[in-house]
């Protein structure tokens, strides 16, 4: 962006310029009126001074004294008077009333109320004008960077500053502003008066924004920093004697291109607002969340030492692999590690990480439950908030109604419980109250023996290695500061090697004082505090806690957001208002109500934005409450140390060292390009604010989440393949529950494996923990959002494969799902029956299955199913009748052409076969309704009349008067592979059409159980394909089917092995109501993976060829069955939409058959074509030309 | 091509300009083939290495274009199910449809042997196809129409409206006449099957022309 465009475009458009020579030529005139009279009229008063020299004003509007008088005075006191508005050079506007669009143009300039020109000489000086500002926030170069992004729509023409680290007028103008401070001496040396001592200077409270470059330190320190710094002097005062002054900068004699800038004003948001009008303006400015650098400086690239916690936003966050968990450090020998079956539920379920993240998830969700609630009831009653009405109601209101002038800006409350885990750890034990307590998995003495493996001292001095390499990377050499020479580990000295390094929780400050860190190995600690009492997890406690702190400061607004589990943030700024009370009342108000409620206690900081907030409680601590007052902010800011900042951690601070940075004031100091070229442009931009106080995000319930994830590095141990590969799956299925937790799906997968760095001790000194390592991650995208946890498996483990890692060394794996949108959920849709696609519906289903139970998964199955049917088949449509139909009834139905439903349904009972009674569970039986009994009853009976060995018994159990042409297709055919007599230990075979023969619709409109045991057994149909494929290719004869006659009705990679009678049966199955879901997996036939049809394993369409004409012209009489098959197969061609090989498979048919001597064949190819019509008919609307 | 990686392609925005582009000249060809624009204002082009004849007309240009602009939203969100191109009558009676029916797989996952050649080999086979179609198909009637038609998944409508594209040339929701015909016979042209993609194009046409 180019200033002087934009400028120039200003001038133009803002219709205050426009001056053409003949306005210059009469504004100089006036001037030189001015100056005339002005001996005079001070001769004449008698009563002069110069505290207004520098000063030019401009009236607009009405003012009282009037623009006159103001002429007058200024022409007593050394100023100077426009009656015309020059930007360059009028520095003050004077106004007790401005129209919006007014304000909108003049953002950028100092406008002031006429008092503050009486009462600077009612005080015989200038005053700072900052008191008198017409409305507050007027534009400070680099606040409105902040805060204009949210206006500049409506502001088009006064671009706010941005900083451009490239164009040095920013620099320029950064120096100036200190001139523009309201202080104006003439003298050389008035920018050392500047110089930070904050509390004299009112005007530097928060929203001013220290000047960048230096323009605080003593001027000859500028020189080096930045050239254009030196035309200071030059800007307040149009005089040519001060552009003199700039000798130390010969080349700044573009002074006056520049004097557009000097106008700039300078403000604070502190200024109350003195126009309820223009302040609720403002206040619908709220910044917008442009960035959000807290959150988004979270992962510490390349600190491998993340064992200890990272600090993250102000909240702590860990890394799983830093819960040591007792059970598990307290099992040395065990060496269960990642592979381990439900190691990764288990390590999940103890994860201090988890906890803290799931909660916040559900906090936020809390949150926003209730605001929801409170939108639909139109209004909810807050208790809290009434009470404190009524406290206030008590109250005089003398100091509130001074509180009115504060309460125009916002005002966030940063609300955080006091060592959150130890307080609730030690509730109900008073005993260890003023007591040094630390929450953390080891309760011994903080000594355990070394593993033999492990070499500590060698991650020691890598650690240490690391951290030297931060300070190298700074240009300036290094220098030797107390911080650089510690260690940034939790404490591990070489000789403390054998302690526990169970790492702290979180310690109470009896603790702290004793040197006792959050993040610090126990071990250590107990060293530094023999006295140290360790108090264990209790994770129950902790969610009570919390729930009761969020409850209560839900009370008061739902202006929340959550942050973690022990810290939220209130936008009290509404509340305050509504209230009068001031944010000390409220916090204390709440403070309270949080010990009274929870027992423990809570520190609450202030300030006007959440960085400020934040900030505040650090001071609030513990158990107290700061108020951060805009105009305090700016010395308190400069004495916090950088690693106060949201998004500075361990990393960023020690570069920042290297920079001779260690507190925000050292920040300060650095110019924003410098930060940018430092720590990269975001990062940059994001110091460069945070030391100044400026942060721009509103407080927000609903926070979007960029990503899902789960990892873990504790206890990673593989020694094979199948091992990672089975920790893979269980890892994915965490991240589904997870996803589903947040309804999301996601679109990017990304595998983070951590391996041991070569040439690290294979066992690291941390028990379990992962020493050294290199990361990898790779990741895939997906073309569907997914939150399947076997979708996500599949891809994880190729990702895995691609990498070619040795499992042995691997330490750590993660996985995180990316690009995330919402999974559009029905609200009626629930479960399985969501908008997927019917692959993740498939499969979504599978943890409720761990693997190993695969073989038996479908327990109970062909039962259920089939008792559904039953039950469903009395009233039932024709479509639910697809499901296990689908288009093969024509097929087999196609002799009685059209198809009634009636037809279908006689299909449907003809190929179930009802299995004999030793393997029907009585309990589903006896569920069954009486008529559908008493069918299968009978059709036992019938059974016994006709004693069959044949392996396809096909007892109809309604309809004895159709039976069926055949054995059935692809439908749900139980068949019988053992003899009647022995007690069937196989089962049945049941088989299941193809995924993509399912209607939708139907299968949406199943009970969820059965949909679920649906799902699951197309899962393990799955699973055996492979199986089966294998046994296809060694040549099984049930696949030739043609020219020899075997029957083949079923491929054996149809067919599932069933067992029927299961003790598990669920018979609530049978009373479960086909809930009609209306939500149909659209797009369920379309996206499955599903096999090529084949007809008899041919696939090719030559191979289908050579087959068609071998078994045209070897046979005289085509079996039905094989006609049955062709159609099916072409059935399955117009599923897999493939018309064109359907249509040359027709056609090479109809020239084989209808050529053939045998008129048979003709009949055949008719009966063919009939069947294959309809299908297309059905699926196209249209049938297949046939020429 | 070469320098395609994984991560940094967008597959549904990549399968979407293979498609438009191909559905283009397609669209071109079929009018070309069956005559509903008079052959002179169609000149021979080369696409996907085979001669193509491509329209000369600008505002049936730009329309063409226009309409598969507003089809690639859907595409790429795998939103489309049919992109249809019917051949009505003067009396504005559907004779033929040339139905491409588009279906993605959900793992859109391109290995190295997805070559973009490949993929181009498969639609060059489908404009051979459209090129010779006429041999099954019967004469047009003089004065023949076309419009473009989408089949779109079910909620795809809904989301259409935010898109800038199609609101700037909106779509309107088909006649019942245009979509269905009544005896129509099917006539598969070309089916396709490749890593990024499935599509199989057919017509189909009415029994009688007249």
């Amino acid at each position: 962006m180019s200033r002087d465009g934009w400028r120039k475009k200003a001038s133009e458009d803002d219709g205050w310029g426009g001056r053409g020579g003949y306005m210059a030529a009469k504004i100089s005139k006036l001037e030189e009126q001015f100056q005339k009279d002005a001996p005079r009229e001070k001769q004449k008063d008698g009563t002069s001074s110069c505290i207004f020299s520098g000063v030019a004003i401009y009236v607009n509007g009405y003012t009282d004294p009037s623009a006159d008088e103001l002429r007058r005075l200024m022409m007593l006191h050394g100023g100077q008077f426009h009656l015309y508005y020059t930007r360059s050079k009028t520095t003050h506007i004077i106004a007790t009333n401005l129209p919006n669009s007014k304000i909108q143009e003049l953002k950028g300039e100092k406008v002031v109320r006429p008092e503050w020109i009486t009462d600077s000489i009612k005080a015989g000086c200038q005053l700072s004008y900052v008191q008198y500002q017409l409305y507050a926030k007027q534009k400070s170069l680099n606040f409105t960077s902040i805060c204009a992004r949210g206006k500049q729509d409506l502001s088009s023409t006064n671009d706010p500053f941005k900083p451009n680290p490239s164009h040095p007028h920013i620099i320029e103008e950064d120096a100036e502003r200190p001139r523009v401070n309201g202080i104006h001496d003439g003298d050389d040396d008035d920018a050392c008066a500047l110089l930070p001592r904050g509390s004299q200077d009112t005007s530097l409270t928060n929203g001013y924004v220290h000047p960048v470059n230096g323009a605080l330190k003593p001027q000859d320190s500028f020189a080096e920093h930045s050239p254009h710094v030196v035309d200071i002097g030059s800007h307040q005062s149009h005089l040519p004697q001060t552009e003199s002054r700039d000798r130390e900068e010969p080349s700044c004699s573009s002074a006056g291109s520049k004097s557009n800038f000097h106008q700039r004003s300078l403000i604070s948001t502190a200024s109350p607002a003195k126009q309820p009008g223009l302040h609720s303006m403002q206040k619908d400015l709220h910044p917008k969340p442009t960035s959000n650098p807290g959150t988004s400086a979270a992962p510490q690239k390349g600190n491998l030492h993340d064992q200890t916690r990272v600090r993250l936003n102000g909240s702590y966050h860990m890394t799983p692999n830093s819960s040591n968990l007792a059970d598990s450090s307290h099992q040395p020998g065990r060496s269960g590690k990642g592979a381990e079956a439900g190691v990764i539920s288990e390590f999940f379920s103890h994860s201090r990480l988890h906890h803290i993240s799931t909660w916040r998830n559900e906090f936020s969700e809390y949150v926003n439950a209730l605001q929801s609630r409170r939108r639909a009831a139109g209004g909810a009653v807050f208790s809290g908030k009434e009470k404190l009405k009524k406290l206030k109601a008590n109250c005089s209101s003398g100091i509130l109604s001074l509180w009115f002038m504060f309460v125009r800006q916002s005002c966030i409350l940063h609300v955080d419980m006091d060592c959150f885990f130890v307080s609730v750890g030690i509730r109900h034990r008073p005993d260890l109250i003023g007591k040094p307590v630390a929450v953390t998995s080891n309760r011994g003495p903080g000594r355990v023996a070394q593993r033999p493996g492990s070499n500590p001292q060698l991650e020691f001095q890598y650690y240490q290695r690391k951290q030297k390499q931060y300070r190298k990377d700074g240009d300036l050499e290094m220098t030797p500061s107390p911080q650089c020479e510690e260690v940034p580990s939790n404490g591990v000295d070489l000789d403390l090697a054998a302690l526990s390094m169970a790492e702290i929780a979180s310690c109470s400050y009896e603790a702290r004082q004793a040197g006792v860190r959050n993040g610090m190995f126990f071990g250590r600690a107990k060293q530094l505090c023999p006295d140290l009492q360790s108090v264990p997890y209790d994770f129950q406690a902790y969610k009570e806690v919390a729930l009761s702190m969020y409850e209560t400061l839900a009370s008061y607004t739902h202006n929340i957001e959550a942050l973690s589990c022990d810290e939220a943030l209130v936008d009290a700024t509404n509340l305050l208002v509504e209230l009068g009370v001031t944010p000390d009342d409220l916090a204390r108000a709440i403070r309270e109500d949080i010990k009274e409620k929870t027992g423990c206690s809570a520190s609450v900081g202030m300030g006007s934005n959440i960085l400020l907030a934040r900030m505040a409680t650090r001071k609030a601590k513990p158990n107290g409450q700061y108020f951060l007052r805009s105009e305090e902010v700016d010395d308190f800011i400069r004495d916090q140390p950088v690693s106060s900042l949201p998004g500075v951690g361990r990393s960023m601070s020690s570069k920042l060292t290297s920079l001779r940075v260690s507190t925000c004031g050292d920040l300060q100091q650095l110019s924003i390009s410098r930060l940018q070229r430092e720590f990269g442009p975001r990062t940059g931009q994001m110091l460069f604010r945070f030391c100044r106080g400026l942060y721009d995000r509103p407080v927000r319930s609903e926070k979007e989440r960029k990503s899902v994830s789960a990892e873990m590095n504790y206890n990673i141990r593989f020694t094979q393949v199948e091992e990672a590969e089975t920790f893979l799956t269980n890892l994915s299925m965490e991240v589904q529950k997870r996803l589903e937790g947040a309804g999301l799906r996601g679109r990017r997968i990304t595998l983070k494996v951590m391996v041991r760095k070569p040439g690290a001790p294979v066992e690291p000194a941390k028990y379990g923990g992962h020493g050294i390592c290199d990361n990898f991650a790779r990741s895939v995208s997906l073309a569907q959002p997914t939150d399947s946890g076997q979708l996500i498996a599949a891809e994880a483990i190729k990702l895995f494969h691609a990498m070619k890692l040795d499992v042995k060394d691997m330490r750590g794996v993660g996985l995180q799902v990316q690009q995330l949108e919402g999974s559009h959920a029905d609200p009626s849709g629930q479960g399985p029956s969501r908008g997927r696609s019917i692959k993740d519906l498939l499969l979504a289903k599978q943890p409720a299955h761990s693997p190993k139970k695969d073989p038996l998964a479908p327990q109970g199955w062909s039962s259920v199913i089939r008792t559904g049917f039953f039950k469903s088949s009395p009233g039932l449509s024709c479509r639910v009748l697809d499901l296990t139909l689908v288009k093969h009834t024509y097929c087999k139905g196609g002799l009685h052409h059209p198809h009634t439903l009636n037809h279908v349904r006689t299909c449907l009972n003809v190929s179930i076969e009802v299995p004999s009674p030793s393997q029907v569970d009585q309990s589903v039986l006896e569920a069954l309704p009486v008529d559908i009994r008493k069918q299968v009853e009978q059709s036992w009976r019938h059974r016994e009349e006709q004693p069959s060995t044949s392996s396809h018994l096909s007892t109809p159990p309604r309809t004895s008067s159709s039976p069926p042409p055949g054995p059935s297709l692809g439908t749900l055919v139980l068949q019988l592979p053992n003899q009647l007599g022995q007690p069937c230990t196989t089962g049945f075979i049941l088989e299941l059409p193809d995924f993509s023969q399912v209607d939708p619709d139907v299968f949406a409109a199943l009970p969820r159980e059965l949909q679920e045991e649906l799902c699951s057994a197309y899962r393990n149909k799955g699973n055996t394909q492979a199986h089966v494929q294998a046994q296809s290719s060694a040549g099984d004869p049930h696949k030739k089917l043609f020219p020899g006659n075997s029957p083949a009705k079923s491929s054996p990679s149809k067919t599932l092995p069933l067992p029927l009678k299961q003790p598990g049966l669920k018979t609530e199955n049978v009373q479960c109501p086909s809930s009609s879901s209306t939500d149909v997996p659209e797009t369920l036939s379309k996206f499955n993976p599903r096999p090529v049809p084949t007809l008899a394993g041919a696939y090719e369409f030559s191979d289908i060829r050579t087959l068609l004409r071998e078994w045209v012209t070897t046979i005289s009489e085509p079996m039905e069955e094989d006609i049955l098959q062709v159609v099916k197969f072409c059935t399955e061609l117009v599923e897999d939409k493939d018309l064109e090989k359907l249509y040359l498979v027709i056609k090479y048919m109809k020239r084989l058959m209808q050529q053939s001597s045998e008129s048979v064949w003709s009949m055949a190819f008719d009966f063919i074509l009939d069947n294959v019509q309809v299908v297309v008919q059905q699926t196209y609307g249209s049938t297949l030309k046939i020429t | 091509m070469a320098t395609l990686t994984r991560q940094d392609l967008n597959f549904g925005q990549v399968v979407a300009d293979i498609l438009c582009e191909f559905l283009e000249v397609a669209i071109h060809l079929i009018l070309y083939v069956r005559d509903v624009y008079p052959s002179g204002i169609f000149q021979k082009r080369k696409k996907y290495n085979v001669p193509v004849q491509m329209s000369c007309h600008p505002d049936l240009n730009q329309y063409i274009q226009d309409t598969l602009h507003c089809v690639k939203p859907l595409i790429e969100k795998n939103e489309a199910e049919k992109v249809v191109v019917v051949i009505m009558d003067k009396e504005h009676r559907p004779v033929e449809r040339f139905v491409f029916e588009i279906s993605q797989p959900p793992l859109l996952s391109i290995s190295s042997e997805t070559l973009l050649s490949h993929v181009e080999q498969l639609l060059r086979a489908i404009i051979l196809k459209i090129s010779v179609c006429d041999a099954v198909l019967d004469n047009n009637p003089p004065g023949c129409t076309f419009t473009v038609l989408v089949h779109t998944r079910e909620a795809a409508t809904r989301n259409m409206e935010k898109v800038q594209v199609i609101k700037d040339f909106p779509w309107i929701v088909a006649d019942e006449q245009e979509v269905h015909m009544e005896e129509a016979k099917l006539i598969p042209l070309k089916t396709m099957t490749s890593d990024i993609l499935k599509m199989q194009l057919y017509v189909e046409e009415k029994t009688q022309k007249t």
